[in-house]
């Protein structure tokens, strides 16, 4: 049953009937109760209203509401008053630490928890996206029998019927990180005779797992530290954006970013990453080039080494001699000058590749310094080719059980594997997804948010994950249902509180606990899998064009398809969104004959149609297409976003959003493989509109109307940092200056150099303050209501393009254009320098947007639908929910500077630099985004305002933004480095 | 008088009327029963006022989402209308008013449908400010009425609460001076009504009210004369001020090709220019349907075709100008602004507007030209077209592509937005349909007055008792 | 208390403007003169003061002027300033325009009310009419007989020689 929430004894009486009267009373314009051209009817009373009836509900005022208190107040709760529990994510095995904002009992927001070493306080997009999943309505609120609702007591009593001792069961999850569950598995199949557990990641990095096993004899994945890499060459691996532990990546890497000690980054990959983006030499490599180009890089590093001519006269036997091309040597100088805090890290899912990668990083000697095997990471434990054989089990119906925990299988694999031989399948998901609704038995897993649980992301980290709302549905934790099935019921919290007994309070405060882990049983260094894996590279140079699969920085594997904030989130380097696509280089889409929006059939054994976007920067020969997309979940958005008569629906024919490109995946030696050489493209007539949120992609306007390049992000080098700042010239000002900022000065300092583009604050700030899920339309019609955006700018000759990143909010100038010329006094300035919006005073009249320089406002156009109520708990109480027909915009989340101003006032202390975090800046990983007050001359804003790479955008104008950005720092310009084409600069 | 007053020398009114003749052809097509052809257009006008009563209702029942616009272009066929409706609206005042300063006494046979002319498109602009807001009911915040919220009043420096005054003022100022100039009219069809049947009609009744018992004594019309004079002194400067103000609404932004010193006297010689052509249309129009050719002669015609010249030239001086100061100026955003009008997606419109605002207009150099009411007719048509266009491109060119290149945008209308700029058409012509059949077109007492003007003499005196 | 009046009614311009002139150098009181449309000079002919109108409008359209600069004064700069745009509190160019349109409000509007006062004009007043043609193509000259000494058959004549289509003599309530 699910749990009902209710305001008053009235409405637990009868809740209908109070639902209805406030649906009434909500309403500000009776126009809204009728679906205007939905029926004749409907219009013509439309039409009747129209005038007449608007003019008189300007005057309607909402009865009161009869709130009940606390009779007697739980204790440490204030109502109103926001707390904070310690958790762990569940959105990837990546474990990051959570703090979630708890509202009078209902969890509103997730923040990374700073003391956790995995987070550091950040988290990633979808994380930050990944509270709504609790409040998913479509999510199981019982078992499911046969896909009919059932109940524990009779699943139960039904699955442990159907469990014979002697019958092959097979326990397929994906990676699991928690000790306790792993345990609780291990001990269900331990009753059995032939009992095994399969675990898989769909983003696969086996591996590298099994490189290390033939390299270090231990199968792990290494825990990566990118704070100690001063020289990083990454091979297809988007550590920035998706690759196992994204958000301290990108931490680690930005720490390591800050002028004047850069770390430098070289990226080889064939389409354009999140991680390319940022990278100082990027060199385009089609994914079948990288071994080789691995191979090479071996060589030279192994000649600079002076060691191991071994290895080389092996390499020169084979024919493989040193090419002079691609910054090869550049590359292989920098990781040499910095061997032992250098790092190299590649993506791509092929031993042998692997296995070379660990020999350059084995010669720089850069384990045991930025590579950690004796305490490895846990994020990725899956084996394919463990997947392998049970599939290959399944299809020939040797299973006799097969149990699925946290994958979908169906969906994620290149072939969705049939359960028809398999006697029993039953399914943890917490919602009916394709390989749920195919099991004989769902047992809803809880969503994070409402169990206990414990993580191991990293050895010896122990992240704890506590519940912070008692689960909404008859839902019932994995390790609960495995107890059951094993006979000794328990439940999650006595597994947790068992396994870590000492240290449990605190540990439970905050969210984890350092435990000594064992090191791992690595050997040292063997050199006979290198051996191989040069003899099966071959030195030719590949054709034909290759398939890249990769995961969006969104979407991830798909798990996420549930997500409306995920599926608008624009895509950080192409800014598509609601679609996946097949992106191809511009020369690509020249020889192709196609340019954006033209559907292509690509035919790697199976076949997608995908629209094509055309990406500069990407390698000729390849084509990029996301995984994720396509997916059941994402069949909800069929009615997504306003209704009228000129609407165009969010999913395409097939009733989803994008296609599911994993049919195309395949397994080769055992590995699931995310490139595939000589596919066949093909153009098929069709176009699709994308929902693009820019469309001009570079700084400088068309060359037919001048070609300039306008200074919005501005670029400096390693070289001129040094140097002095010129004195910027002082203006005269028109006005008297009537509005002295006496107390606080808010503003905000945007470092471009730090930022990675990854989207973390876009979300943060839609979950923050409420903005509305338009719909692929409305994005189509460019009306996206983000208050915080990422533009991105392309520089520089396409094929060696360079990307800047600048998130752009509301710059709350001090002479804000759009406060002059609103006539109802909307929008006006406050007193510590915001440029405030006053909802209720709008009457819509957008002259304001018009004359905001950086289109930063946002409109209410409709009334954009907040149907589902359950959803709507996500909603932040401290922010209003706009209308439609009112002007909205970033505020600099002026509810967290009041409640801590309140705060302060309380205490009787001042507000401290760092109290009050916007929820961009408190998202970032990269520590991008600074906010505080100008007038505090040593807080961080303030120093940053004052730095040397400090600009305004437009500052020319004069309108006072109060953001500051940092000029990002292109390597080059200092002696004897060369300067990389296309550093051309935008100043 | 005729020689101090008129500068023209060859008859004003043709076919040498008498005073009673002119009641009689002015009052006939009023009285007698609508032709064929006004209920055929009468019935068009009509149906496309009704399609856009529709749209207008639909938009604000459903959100201002059903309109083409987006975050970068915020405002296109909404302010466009507006702009285009009160430009329109300037001609009449011009004729009514600073003609009436200047002594053209040729401006009599036409003032009077001008000023009509002026009203009804003032009316349709002023619709456009109050839908184009996301919340329409909402649209009287706009002016400063005693309010229980602080009392909060407007912002005094927004030029749209300026052009809330500017309009209403411009309304009003208009109806009165139409008004007062029809007084002794309305008396004059009230004495010809009079004794057309025993009991009063509702037509007698309501010119005997409207008419305020006006009786034609000369303490009267000597004060009159005076109100006259200062009501046309008082709307010279105030339509002036009117499109200024609107022009405003641009040159006080910030935003390239918007923020320009020069759009005040470009928008009113824009303004007029495009209320002239309207004019012509309506009048070439109207002399035919209710046989005024006698009133509207050639002269009115060629005299307003000169003035369409005139402005013609300097909105094409206007454009010209815009362009030096963007390349003199050395700002890279003004410069490409007017680069992109030219040459950018919506070079189409720029040059509609160019070839119909400065092209077409110069044929009217030729005297030949001017008197061919046929080229002249369609001459009027295509400046209706170019100057829509004109402030189109002002809006949506400058808007859709402004300083960040990551917010540039396109902008199409959607059915909605055409059906409104339609039904805006609807109700000016009905209204203006209505006016024909209802009220004297030609102001009777001052086309008398100037009768004589030009004739080679006085009309024979009449010694009938 | 009742007078006399004898009326003249002519058909132009012309004969209008010369009996007129002629009867008020003769020292004929003269009442009123009726015309369907203005005839210029005839209010010199009839020897009237210039209006009063324009005072009305001046005064009107200076009060309204700074009623509107006051009012926008006190609204944005002292009872509730608020810092819109950094602009200053009082943004006195910003106030122009709308003092300007006031301005011409007030004097219009003011400027035809004071009119429809001063000629006693208002909806439904019965117009008195000397002739159903005098707001169509006649004109009429009213003179009083204002003393004994006026010869009714002496100004008739005087009227016919200035080519009165027909001159008749009436009872007539002082209005004025």
């Amino acid at each position: 049953m699910e749990t009902q929430y209710w305001r008053s004894l009235a409405e637990r009486e009868n809740p209908s009937e109070l639902a209805r009267a406030a649906e009434a009373e909500f309403s500000e314009n009776p126009l809204q109760q009728i679906e205007p051209g939905s029926s004749r009817r409907g219009f013509l009373k439309a039409a009747g209203f129209a005038f007449a009836g608007a003019a008189l509900t300007g005057c309607s005022r909402a009865p009161v509401e009869k709130a009940m208190p606390y009779l007697v107040q739980p204790e440490n709760t204030v109502a109103g008053r926001a707390q904070y529990y310690a958790s762990t994510c569940g959105a990837c095995p990546a474990g990051c630490g959570l703090l979630a904002k708890v509202r009078d009992g209902r969890p509103i927001k997730l923040e990374g928890n700073p003391d956790q070493a995995i987070s550091g306080g950040a988290t990633c997009a979808v994380g930050q996206a990944s509270i709504l999943g609790l409040y998913d309505s479509l999510r199981l609120k019982q078992p499911l029998a046969g896909g009919k609702p059932s109940t524990w007591a009779e699943v139960d009593r039904e699955i442990l019927a159907r469990l014979r001792a002697d019958g092959a069961v097979r326990y397929l999850s994906g990676t699991i990180t928690s000790p306790t569950k792993q345990a609780a598995i291990d001990r269900f199949l331990g009753q059995f005779r032939n009992a095994r557990h399969v675990m898989y990641d769909a983003l696969s990095a086996s591996a590298i797992l099994d490189a290390h096993q033939q390299t270090h004899g231990a199968r792990v994945l290494p825990h990566y530290r990118f704070d100690k890499a001063g020289a990083i060459a990454s091979f297809d691996a988007d550590f920035l954006g998706t690759w196992i532990s994204p958000v301290e990546f990108a931490r680690d890497y930005s720490a390591r970013r800050r002028p004047p000690e850069m770390s430098w980054h070289a990226q080889f990959e064939g389409r354009m990453s999140l991680t390319g983006s940022k990278a100082d030499r990027r060199v385009r490599t089609a994914p079948d080039e990288i071994r080789e180009r691995l191979a090479q890089l071996a060589i030279r590093i192994a000649k600079l080494s002076g060691a191991d001519d071994r290895f080389l006269s092996s390499a020169s036997a084979r024919g493989w001699q040193t090419t002079n091309d691609d910054g090869l040597p550049h590359v292989a100088e920098r990781l040499w000058e910095a061997r032992g805090r250098s790092l190299v890290v590649c993506g791509a899912n092929a031993v042998h590749t692997q296995v070379l990668v660990n020999y350059i990083n084995h010669l720089l000697g850069n384990y045991g310094a930025t590579l950690d095997v004796e305490h490895p990471s846990r994020q990725r434990q899956g084996d394919d080719r463990a997947l392998a054989n049970l599939l290959d089990e399944i299809k020939t119906g040797r299973v006799a059980a097969l149990f699925i925990d946290g994958v979908n299988p169906v969906a994620e694999l290149p072939e969705a594997p049939g359960f028809d031989h398999v006697g029993l399948v039953v399914s943890f998901a917490g919602s009916l997804d394709e390989s749920a609704e195919r099991a004989h038995y769902v047992c809803p897993d809880h969503h994070f948010l409402e169990s206990w649980a414990g993580a191991e992301p990293v050895a010896g980290l122990i992240s704890l994950t506590q519940p912070v709302i008692r689960p909404l549905g008859a839902t019932r934790a994995v390790v609960e249902t495995l107890a059951a099935w094993t006979g000794q019921p328990v439940n999650a919290y006595d597994l947790l509180r068992q396994r870590y007994p000492a240290q449990w309070d605190r540990a439970v405060e905050a969210g984890y606990v350092a435990m000594e882990a064992p090191r791992a049983p690595v050997k040292p260094f063997s050199m006979a899998p290198v051996e191989l894996a040069l003899a099966a590279t071959s030195p030719e140079p590949a054709a034909g064009y290759t398939l890249a699969l990769y995961p969006s920085v969104a979407m991830l594997e798909g798990r996420q398809a549930y997500n409306p904030w995920l599926h608008e989130l624009p895509d950080p380097i192409t800014k598509v969104t609601w679609d996946n696509y097949a992106s191809v280089s511009p020369a690509a889409a020249t020889s192709l004959g196609v340019s954006d929006g033209d559907v292509v059939r690509i035919e790697a054994g199976a076949a997608v149609e995908l629209p094509v976007v055309v990406q500069p920067g990407q390698h000729d020969r390849v084509i990029a297409v996301a995984l994720g997309y396509g997916r059941k979940a994402s069949e909800r958005f069929a009615n997504l976003g306003p209704r009228w008569i000129d609407h165009r629906p969010s999913v395409n024919d097939q009733g989803r959003v994008g296609e599911n490109a994993a049919p195309l995946l395949a397994f080769e030696q055992g590995s699931l493989r995310y490139d595939r050489a000589g596919i066949r493209i093909a153009k098929t007539g069709r176009r699709i509109e994308l929902a693009l949120t820019q469309t001009h992609h570079t700084l400088t306007v068309p060359q037919q109307l001048g070609g300039e390049v306008r200074p919005i992000v501005q670029e400096t080098t390693t070289a001129e940092l040094g140097k002095p700042p010129e004195p910027s010239e002082q203006r005269e000002e028109l006005w008297p200056e009537d509005h002295p900022y006496k107390g606080h000065r808010w503003g905000m300092a945007v470092d471009l150099n730090a930022c990675t583009g990854c989207s973390a604050c876009v979300v943060a700030c839609q979950v923050e303050n409420n903005t509305p899920v338009v719909g692929k339309d409305e994005v189509r019609r460019r009306r996206e209501m983000h208050w915080i955006r990422i533009d991105r700018y392309y520089s520089g000759p396409s094929e060696n393009v360079e990307v800047a990143h600048q998130p752009m909010m509301c710059q709350q100038c001090d002479h804000a254009p759009c406060e002059t010329v609103c006539p109802t006094l909307a929008t006006v300035h406050s007193d510590e320098g915001l440029n405030q919006q006053i909802y209720n005073r709008c009457v819509g009249t957008r002259y304001c947007a018009n004359n905001c320089p950086y289109k930063t406002r946002r409109f209410n156009w409709f009334n954009y639908p907040r149907e589902d109520r359950l959803a709507n708990l996500v909603l932040n109480p401290d922010v209003t929910v706009r209308t439609r027909g009112v002007m909205e915009k970033c505020t600099f989340c002026v509810q967290r500077i009041q409640e801590a101003k309140i705060e302060a006032k309380v205490l009787g202390t001042p507000v401290k630099d760092g109290d009050i975090r916007t929820a961009c800046e408190q998202a970032c990983p990269a520590g991008a985004i600074v906010f505080g007050d100008l007038n505090d001359p040593n807080s961080r804003v303030a120093r940053l305002a004052r730095d040397a790479r400090q600009y305004r955008v437009l500052e020319d104008l004069n309108v006072g933004p109060a953001v500051r950005y940092l000029k990002i720092v292109r390597d080059g310009g200092q002696a004897g480095r060369p300067v990389p084409q296309g550093d051309k600069k935008n100043g | 008088m005729a020689e101090v007053c008129s500068p023209l020398r060859i008859p004003l009114i043709a076919g040498h009327k008498k005073a009673a003749t002119v009641t009689e052809d002015v009052c006939r097509p009023m009285l007698r029963p609508p032709s064929g052809l006004w209920w055929a257009g009468f019935t068009l006008a009509f149906s496309l006022m009704l399609l856009g009563v529709a749209a207008v209702s639909y938009q604000i029942a459903t959100g201002v989402g059903t309109w083409g616009l987006n975050t970068t272009v915020g405002w296109a066929f909404d302010i466009t209308n507006f702009v285009f409706w009160v430009g329109i609206g300037h001609a009449g005042t011009l004729i009514s008013a600073i003609l009436f300063l200047f002594r053209q006494k040729w401006r009599t046979s036409v003032n009077r449908s001008a000023e009509a002319m002026t009203l009804f498109a003032v009316m349709c602009a002023g619709i456009f400010p109050v839908i184009h807001t996301g919340r329409p009911w909402l649209a009287y915040w706009l002016f400063p009425y005693p309010n229980f919220r602080g009392p909060l009043w407007i912002n005094f420096r927004s030029p749209l609460a300026w052009d809330c005054f500017a309009i209403s003022t411009y309304f009003l100022i208009s109806a009165t001076f139409w008004y007062v100039g029809l007084i002794p009219d309305l008396a004059t069809i009230r004495d010809r009504l009079a004794g057309e049947s025993a009991r009063p009609t509702l037509r007698q009744r309501l010119f005997a009210v409207f008419s305020l018992g006006w009786s034609g004594s000369y303490r009267v019309w000597h004060h009159y004369e005076v109100l006259y004079l200062l009501l046309a002194g008082l709307a010279t400067p105030l339509v002036i001020s009117v499109h200024t103000i609107v022009s405003w609404d641009f040159a006080t932004a910030v935003i390239p090709g918007w923020h320009a010193t020069i759009f005040p006297p470009y928008f009113v010689a824009g303004a007029i220019f495009s209320g002239i052509g309207m004019v012509l249309t309506l009048m070439i129009v109207a002399r035919k349907v209710m046989n005024l050719e006698d009133y509207i002669t050639l002269r009115h015609v060629d005299a307003m075709c000169k003035l369409l010249l005139l402005t013609s030239s300097i909105v094409a001086l206007a454009y010209g100008t815009e362009f030096f100061t963007a390349f003199y100026s050395g700002n890279p955003y003004e410069q490409f602004v007017f680069r992109n009008r030219a040459l950018g997606p919506f070079a189409w419109a720029y040059w509609i507007m160019v070839s119909c605002n400065v092209l077409a207009p110069q044929l009217l150099w030729f005297r030949g030209v001017r008197r061919r009411i046929g080229i002249v007719f369609a001459l009027s048509l295509l400046i209706n077209v170019g100057m829509w266009f004109e402030r189109f491109v002002i809006i949506v060119t400058s808007l859709h592509r402004d300083f960040l290149p990551s917010s540039w945008a396109s902008y199409r209308p959607t059915i909605v937005e055409v059906s409104t700029l339609a039904g805006s058409f609807g109700l000016f012509f009905t209204c203006f349909l209505i006016f024909c059949r209802i009220l004297p077109v030609i102001a009777m007492g001052e086309v008398k007055a100037v009768l004589h003007v030009g004739q080679a003499s006085r009309p024979v005196q009449e010694t009938t008792v | 208390m009742n007078r006399r009046v004898l009326i003249g009614i002519f058909d132009n311009e012309d004969a209008i403007l010369d009996v007129t002139d002629a009867a008020r150098r003769r020292g004929l009181k003269i009442v009123d003169v009726f015309a369907p449309y203005a005839v210029h000079g005839l209010d010199r002919a009839m020897g009237l003061q210039r209006s009063k109108l324009p005072w009305v409008c001046f005064l009107l359209g200076l009060t309204g002027a700074a009623f509107k600069v006051w009012f926008e004064y006190w609204t944005t700069a002292s009872d509730w300033p608020i810092n819109v745009g950094g602009k200053p509190w009082n943004s006195l160019p910003a106030f122009v325009p709308i003092t300007f349109e006031v301005m011409v409000l007030f004097a219009g509007i003011s400027t035809v009310l004071a009119f429809f006062g001063m000629s006693r004009l208002w909806p439904g007043r019965k117009p008195m009419l000397l002739d159903a043609r005098v707001t169509n193509d006649r004109f009429a000259l009213v003179l009083e007989e204002d003393n004994a000494a006026f010869d009714v058959e002496e100004v008739e004549r005087f009227l016919r020689d200035h080519h009165a289509l027909r001159v008749e003599e009436r009872e007539q309530e002082a209005a004025r």
